[in-house]
């Protein structure tokens, strides 16, 4: 492609804008984070990081779809979906410099923006003026993911779907029903019933 | 109901007592970040000391919490009701970290009580107070993001668990590494917070009474 370079600048301008959404970051600082940024490109349904290998970088998806997913007693459960300007790697590998135990998985072509380990740790000791950047981030993460982890313990299957397929119409569409199902912790049989459900012109409220 | 004590106001007395509670934090921090003195000041100025009875409240279901607490001494829980029943999700002790956190940490209402089990004091520091560190000192920014990446961490390794290990294993995992929580906490809520019936925790401890094992499974 011709205009690779016109593209690729346009991705790093779009995540520069995502990346202030959570704090202030400066054109200068991003210009700074700029060359610790990989941008990596996967095929469908290729395993980005596989069971037993150690984490090597946290990754943005830039386009496409992914999902995270632990492999336990020959079955496969769906823990993280994500779409554009989500992050996804196997975190306590990441962090911890253990084996992963789980795998992550592209669903359709994927970009990301990657950062490794040793960059990330750079890139805080050069540029303070990211640390709270990172703080806001790994905020909204955990407050994010305490809030999924609530409505899987407190909600009815049936709560769970609906809101689910209320909030993210987008992914019902793009991700296979047996990963959504898996994800949603409902058995498969149950999803394709409530999927039913809510085609057949009933309004279903939450 | 809880004695709230600033040490910056000039009232205070720095016993020694309080200069302990310090340094049980310091050695806690110390696994984050390196502060110096200094820099722990700045923290230490804005922290106050809370004592709660057995069985009180800290934070209700929907109210906001406005405190992040590290546990001088005592225990406390963190539980929801599904139904009728109680679930736990968390249980802190000596030198850890309690309060709703995501609450805390998005100014919104909380979804869990946070209640003592034992008679409790802790080392608190209020959201606006936390804020102002964070401005005064990038350590502390920085032991921010880290504590927080913590959370999620332990979020995320306390789910694969669920997943990953069956009953029995998350079972002989817990009190392999919490033996102390066995004598502390009511059975009901370990079996509560590993997310099993009691019946069945009970039959495990039997079991174990029997065979102890030691360590990780």
């Amino acid at each position: 492609m011709t205009n690779s370079a016109a593209i690729y600048q346009a991705a790093l301008e779009k995540l520069h804008q995502y990346l202030q959404g959570y704090g202030p970051l400066t054109k200068h600082e991003f210009r700074e984070m700029e060359p610790y940024i990989e941008i990596r490109e996967f095929d469908k349904r290729v395993k980005v990081i596989h069971e037993g290998e150690v984490e090597r970088y946290l990754n943005i998806v830039a386009q496409g779809l992914a999902r995270k997913y632990l492999p336990v007693r020959n079955k496969e459960i769906t823990i993280q979906l994500a779409s554009e300007g989500h992050m996804i790697h196997s975190e306590l590998s990441f962090h911890y410099r253990v084996p992963s135990r789980s795998v992550v998985e592209t669903i359709e072509p994927t970009v990301f923006f990657s950062i490794s380990y040793d960059s990330l740790e750079q890139l805080y000791e050069q540029i303070p003026g990211i640390e709270r950047l990172g703080r806001l981030l790994i905020t909204d993460l955990f407050i994010k993911s305490d809030t999924k982890y609530f409505n899987q313990l407190r909600k009815s299957t049936r709560e769970r779907f609906l809101e689910y397929v209320r909030t993210h119409p987008d992914m019902v569409q793009r991700v296979p029903q047996k990963y959504l199902a898996s994800f949603l912790n409902i058995k498969p049989e149950t999803f394709s019933r409530l999927k039913h459900l809510t085609r057949g012109g009933k309004t279903l409220k939450g | 109901m809880f004695v709230y004590l600033n040490w910056a106001e000039p009232t205070f007395i720095v016993s020694t007592l309080f200069l302990t509670m310090l340094d049980m934090l310091r050695q806690y921090i110390s696994g984050y970040v390196a502060l110096t003195g200094e820099e722990f000041t700045v923290l230490a100025d804005k922290l106050v000391v809370r004592e709660f009875d057995k069985r009180q409240l800290l934070v209700r279901v929907g109210e906001v919490e406005e405190y992040l607490s590290f546990v001088v001494k005592g225990l406390a829980r963190m539980y929801f009701h599904k139904g009728k029943t109680e679930m736990i999700t968390n249980i802190a002790r000596e030198g850890e970290l309690i309060g709703a956190s995501s609450s805390f940490l998005s100014g919104k209402p909380s979804y869990y009580y946070v209640e003592t089990l034992e008679p409790c004091t802790l080392l608190s520091i209020s959201r606006s107070n936390l804020e102002r560190a964070y401005q005064e000192s990038p350590k502390i920014e920085k032991l921010g993001r880290l504590v927080t990446t913590y959370f999620v961490l332990q979020k995320e390794e306390w789910e694969l668990e669920c997943m990953r290990l069956d009953t029995r294993e998350r079972f002989l995992r817990f009190i392999g590494n919490n033996p102390e929580l066995l004598m502390r906490v009511p059975q009901k809520y370990l079996a509560s917070y590993l997310n099993m019936k009691p019946e069945t925790f009970s039959r495990l401890k039997n079991h174990v009474k029997k065979r102890p094992v030691t360590g990780r499974p």
